[in-house]
């Protein structure tokens, strides 16, 4: 399947920006199921240069500085890339159980492993609290197929919670999230990696993009789309394995993907520094996901 | 004896060189001692040395607390552990490199990979951040311990800013002048080779360019440590820079300068690692500079430290420096650390909650820079039993460390800390290929033992690393190899000095100004022959508007009736604007800002007005009763030295005009605002005599018009003398001249023209306004009785002078719009 994204990001400020540092992960990155075929970012205005390089998640950052004053700034990225079906999808069943993750976890040496355990830890906006361990334990019974019990567990957090994008804001912490149940999907990955590292598995967050497809008849609406996240987890041996909770499914072919990382601070869309611009400003972001190969999946989404 | 011990027995083990310096201290008598003790005391206190809240208009900084008896060393002994020192600095050199590399010591499985991971230090943004060359580390510095078998051992490293070297100069310099003999005699190792390498090496970052421009990047006054930034800088001839100071634009890093923008191309940076940059490191602090982390990934400016160096404070390295040191140089490190736990192994968290009263605890997993150090023995049974619970629920979390049980450097027999614990802090310093380490360092006695890591708890001392054969002159660290004296001068100012220099001597003349007049009016109110009601209101009104503190005087009818209180407000209560306190606590605090400037001299004149300024109020705790102009002649004597060494002792740069400027512009103004209130509605029945007497009183000019004129105060003589006498530099064609000579000197970038700039144009205008105005016709009244001629000259001048006032500061000052972040900043835990 192929896709080109446009994802659009424009800040209105209600004074001047003398100067602006900006950093944006916005580029989809290589994956085991998918490979960015061209990617470009437009800014206006135009900064001397865009650099981009690899973070060290093998992230593509794009950085770039306005020298220029400025009202408005707007931050286009346009890229082509073509999709896989993930390796495994009926096999959820078979595989290791979760006590022999948890086993392997510590004493497997080979490299995907010894990096996979950074994704134990705690990270920036994912501190442990007991209650995360508590509300994912009844799903990960010990000699449960890991991957299946991951599958139950994304269940559990569609099932129980509300999707409900009015209540938190980047800033809301996972603790309220599991209080309320109700969020949106970077709520919902956010919980289910801070649920499955109290209980000893690696788990990251995944930022991207899902296609949405439009009512039957009707044409679809450029920027109907909108940014995405979901969760990935590791089992030795086996690799990584994304879910999208707030959709109840593995991640597909329709799951496209930006960035990796611990959680959202580390793969943020879109973050700078400014000096001046007034104390508000306006951001709108449209995204669109169209196909430009492929057979059309009938699919209903929220994000 | 060895260093460590005091036991009177060992002194077979004390070496010949010394046990001479030791002999020679105990040879001291007390007096002898206690005036030395005094000497030193006052060094420290003219060289502003401080620590803490460092600013010296903040009285809360504490002085830096320094023993007379340094701890001595024989240079045989510290020769090992100078080696076991630079093989340690190379280690920790390749860690770092692998660390933001290639990380062979996770893959390879030498560290665990949580030990790394969990450590705030480890910044993951820094990730293939690399310096040219291999040398990724450029200064470290190493805490050692004795061990009671007399063997020092390492106990924590500081990377990211090692704090200290400033300070360890400035114990030694102090010592040296307190106890020159025993000092020259004692053959004591120098220090200025290595200062020489530091600044060599910082020469040597950017190998393409013949003269790299270095600076210091400090956080400003407001850090622990800025004295020694100011000292730093001050020493090795690098404009100190904030980071307001400097801009990164087009992948360069520039410091903005007064005549525009200066490319920066080395960093000595004092300024912690997550503040360096607040778009990369997600700091909501505003210490750094947006955009410094990606120049420096891009190779246009390079740091020392590099920017997440910080992870080699992590505790737990020193867990696996022996598998370390076999990993990268195929041996274990012979300078051994303190015996360190990390949880995170099985066997090691056995021990620690096994023994926890016997070791500190380091909480790995802290904050970005608390790095709390818990101390178990000191806990109650409870505590005790929470912090194992802690450890065992997430044991990567923390390491431990065993302190040996008696550590100390030398203990002289009549010394009040003896059995004090001591620690010696000493620096590696980068040099192209090795490293080089400070011969010597800060050793710091801990009274009584129970947390000996707690810095807040430590004195100090100098360390000496004595030879026993006399040594050898090196050249200076300013002198080339060729021995010429390096121009150092040639590095521009950052336009931040040069606007604080401006504010110095606005709020000095401000400052002096009020003591004036409130000293004349506190002579004349209880002199001999009472004042005329209408003259003591025409003068209280004068402070008030000589001072901006209205509504005042001008207010509340009630204040005139009974002044005292008001003007002891006027004075003394630094937070009402205007007050002569509120004026000496700006100057003070742009004078911080300017440190590394300020000559010796000016920073002791500066504290003598800091100490002036805090007598004040005990001065004048009996109210306006007894003699109170008393109490305010030290100040002015303080800033009249000020003034003085300014003329003497500045270089005629472009910081000692802006200095000037601001002087003039103030006394302009002031002297505009004495007239304004004195002269325009003359006093009826001779009044106006008194009034004018005190005026001249004010402007130190009563005795040469008495004798130059002979007799009754009169306009328009008295006119002439105030207005117009170029040979009085009090008059206002004086102030006017000189600040037209500045203004004409300044820099003008990008000005291709003959033609006058507007504050050209202001200065002149005044100046002919003056000169062209009939003295005769300013002393006219209308019918109303104001000096109508008078009132408009003066309002035009003080048009004029504001105007050059506002153009200056748009022109050479930048207006800095503050930072904001686009995304709030995410939090750090619950």
């Amino acid at each position: 399947m192929n896709y080109r994204i446009t994802h659009e990001t424009v800040y209105r400020y209600a004074d001047d920006v003398a100067r602006c540092f900006n950093r944006a992960y916005l580029l989809p990155r290589h994956t085991d199921r998918q490979q960015c075929l061209d990617a470009r970012v437009h800014v206006s205005p135009t900064p001397p240069s865009i650099d981009e390089y690899q973070d060290y998640f093998a992230n593509r950052v794009t950085q770039f500085a306005i020298h220029q004053r400025h009202r408005e700034l707007s931050i286009t990225a346009e890229s082509n890339v073509v999709m896989r079906e993930p390796n495994l999808s009926a096999s959820l069943d078979i595989g290791l159980t979760c006590a022999e993750v948890l086993s392997r976890l510590r004493s497997d040496r080979d490299a995907a492993t010894l990096a996979a355990r950074e994704f134990l830890l705690p990270s920036p906006m994912i501190r442990p609290r007991d209650e995360f361990g508590a509300y994912a334990a009844p799903c990960f019974a010990p000699d449960r197929p890991f991957l299946a019990a991951c599958r139950d567990f994304s269940e559990k957090i569609f099932e129980e919670f509300r999707y409900d994008p009015g209540f938190t804001t980047v800033a809301t912490p996972v603790r309220a999230v599991l209080e309320h149940r109700r969020g949106v999907c970077q709520d919902f990955a956010h919980l289910a990696i801070a649920c499955l590292r109290a209980l000893g598995y690696a788990a990251r967050y995944v930022s991207g993009y899902l296609e949405t497809l439009p009512p039957p008849g009707k044409e679809k609406l450029i920027g109907a789309d909108a940014t995405h996240a979901w969760f990935s987890v590791y089992s030795p041996g086996e690799g990584w394995t994304e879910f999208d909770p707030t959709n109840n499914k593995p991640a597909g072919l329709q799951h496209i993907v930006t960035a990796e990382g611990r959680d959202y601070s580390d793969v943020t869309p879109v973050s700078g520094v400014i000096f001046g611009g007034g104390d508000s400003h306006q951001l709108d972001v449209a995204v669109t996901v169209a196909r430009t190969s492929g057979a059309p999946i009938e699919t209903r989404r929220r994000s | 004896m060895t260093l460590g011990t005091d036991n009177v027995a060992a002194s077979a083990a004390r070496s010949p060189s010394s046990e001479r310096v030791h002999d020679e201290f105990m040879a001291l008598t007390p007096a002898a001692r206690e005036q030395r003790e005094e000497k030193l005391r006052r060094i420290l206190r003219d060289d502003g040395t401080t620590h803490h809240a460092g600013a010296i208009a903040e009285r809360s900084s504490r002085a830096w607390d320094l023993d007379l008896l340094p701890a001595v060393i024989d240079a045989e002994r510290w020769a090992p552990i100078e080696a076991g020192l630079v093989e340690r600095a190379e280690l920790f050199n390749l860690i770092l490199a692998d660390l933001y590399g290639e990380r062979t010591l996770l893959r390879d499985g030498v560290l665990p990979p949580e030990a790394l991971l969990i450590h705030p230090g480890f910044l993951r943004p820094c990730d293939g951040v690399r310096h040219p060359g291999t040398q990724q580390l450029f200064l470290q510095a190493v805490d050692l311990l004795e061990r009671s078998d007399g063997v020092y051992v390492a106990a924590a490293d500081q990377t990211q800013v090692p704090r200290g070297i400033g300070y360890a100069l400035e114990n030694r310099t102090v010592l040296s002048r307190v106890v020159p003999k025993i000092f020259r005699r004692a053959n004591v190792l120098r220090l200025s080779p290595f200062f020489a390498s530091l600044r060599q090496t910082l020469q040597n970052l950017a190998p393409e360019l013949d003269e790299p421009h270095v600076v210091l990047l400090s956080p400003g006054p407001t850090d622990a440590t800025y004295f020694e930034h100011a000292f730093l800088a001050n020493y090795l001839g690098l404009p100190l820079v904030q980071s307001g100071d400097i801009v990164v634009r087009d992948g360069d890093v520039w410091m903005k300068a007064l005549d525009g923008l200066s490319r920066i191309d080395v960093i000595l940076r004092q300024v912690r690692d997550w503040a360096c940059d607040p778009l990369e490191l997600q700091s909501d602090s505003f210490l750094g500079v947006p955009g410094l982390l990606h120049a420096a990934r891009q190779g246009r400016v390079l740091l020392a430290n590099p920017i997440g160096a910080g992870a080699l404070e992590n505790p737990a390295l020193q867990r696996y420096l022996p598998a370390i040191g076999r990993h990268f140089l195929g041996r274990e490190p012979a300078l051994e650390s303190i015996p360190t736990y990390w949880c995170g192994e099985a066997d090691d968290l056995a021990l620690v909650t096994g023994q926890l009263e016997q070791l500190v605890v380091l909480p790995i997993d802290h904050r970005r820079d608390e790095a709390p150090v818990l101390y178990p023995a000191t806990m109650t049974a409870d505590e005790r039993d929470a912090l194992r619970a802690r450890i065992t629920h997430r044991p990567e979390a923390f390491a431990a460390q065993r302190l040996p049980d008696r550590a100390g450097c030398r203990q002289l027999a009549d010394d009040p800390g003896a059995g004090a614990q001591a620690i010696t802090r000493t620096f590696c310093v980068a040099t192209g290929s090795s490293f080089a380490v400070l011969p010597g360092g800060l050793s710091r006695r801990v009274p009584g033992s129970e947390r000996p890591l707690d810095p807040e708890r430590w004195s100090n001392r100098d360390t000496w690393v004595v030879s026993a054969k006399p040594l050898v002159p090196t050249a200076s660290p300013f002198l080339d190899r060729q021995g010429r004296f390096k121009l150092v001068d040639r590095t521009p100012l950052p336009s931040r000095v040069v606007e604080n220099l401006f504010w110095m001597g606005r709020y000095a003349e401000r400052a002096e100004s009020a003591l004036r007049l409130l000293r004349t009016l506190f002579l004349t109110l209880n002199g001999p022959d009472p004042m005329p009601r209408d003259v003591r209101d025409a003068l209280l009104l004068a402070v008030t508007r000589v001072t901006g503190t209205r509504p005042g005087f001008e207010g509340d009818g009630a204040l005139l009736e009974d002044p005292d209180e008001e003007l002891l407000a006027v004075v003394l209560d630094a937070r009402r604007s205007g007050s002569v306190r509120a004026n000496l606590a700006a100057l003070l605090a742009a004078a911080d800002d300017t440190k590394e400037l300020l000559s010796s001299d000016m920073l002791r004149v500066l504290n003598d007005i800091e100490d002036a300024n805090e007598a004040l109020g005990a001065a004048l705790t009996g109210g306006l009763a007894s003699a109170p102009e008393e109490a305010l002649d030290p100040l002015v004597t303080a800033l009249l030295a000020l003034a003085g060494l300014t003329q003497e002792s500045m270089i005629r740069g472009v910081g000692w005009r802006f200095m000037e400027l601001g002087r003039r512009l103030e006394r302009s103004l002031q002297l505009l605002a004495l007239c304004r209130s004195l002269l325009i509605r003359p006093l009826p029945d001779g009044h106006e005599e008194e009034a004018l007497q005190a005026l001249f009183l004010t402007l130190e000019m009563l005795i040469t018009y008495r004798r130059r004129y002979r007799g009754r105060v009169e306009l328009p003589q008295g006119f002439e003398l105030l207005l117009i006498d170029r040979s009085n530099p009090r008059s206002l064609l004086f102030q006017l001249e000189a600040l037209q000579g500045h203004l004409d000197e300044l820099p003008r970038v990008g000005v291709d023209t003959r033609e006058l700039q507007p504050e050209q144009r202001a200065a002149l205008d005044a100046i002919t306004t003056l000169r062209i105005s009939p003295l005769v016709t300013l002393g006219e009244t209308d019918a109303d009785g104001t000096r109508v001629e008078l009132a408009q000259l003066l309002e035009r001048l003080r048009d004029r002078i504001l105007t050059i006032g506002t153009v200056v500061s748009e022109r050479y000052f930048e207006h800095r719009e503050g930072p904001q972040l686009l995304v709030p900043t995410v939090w750090e835990g619950e």
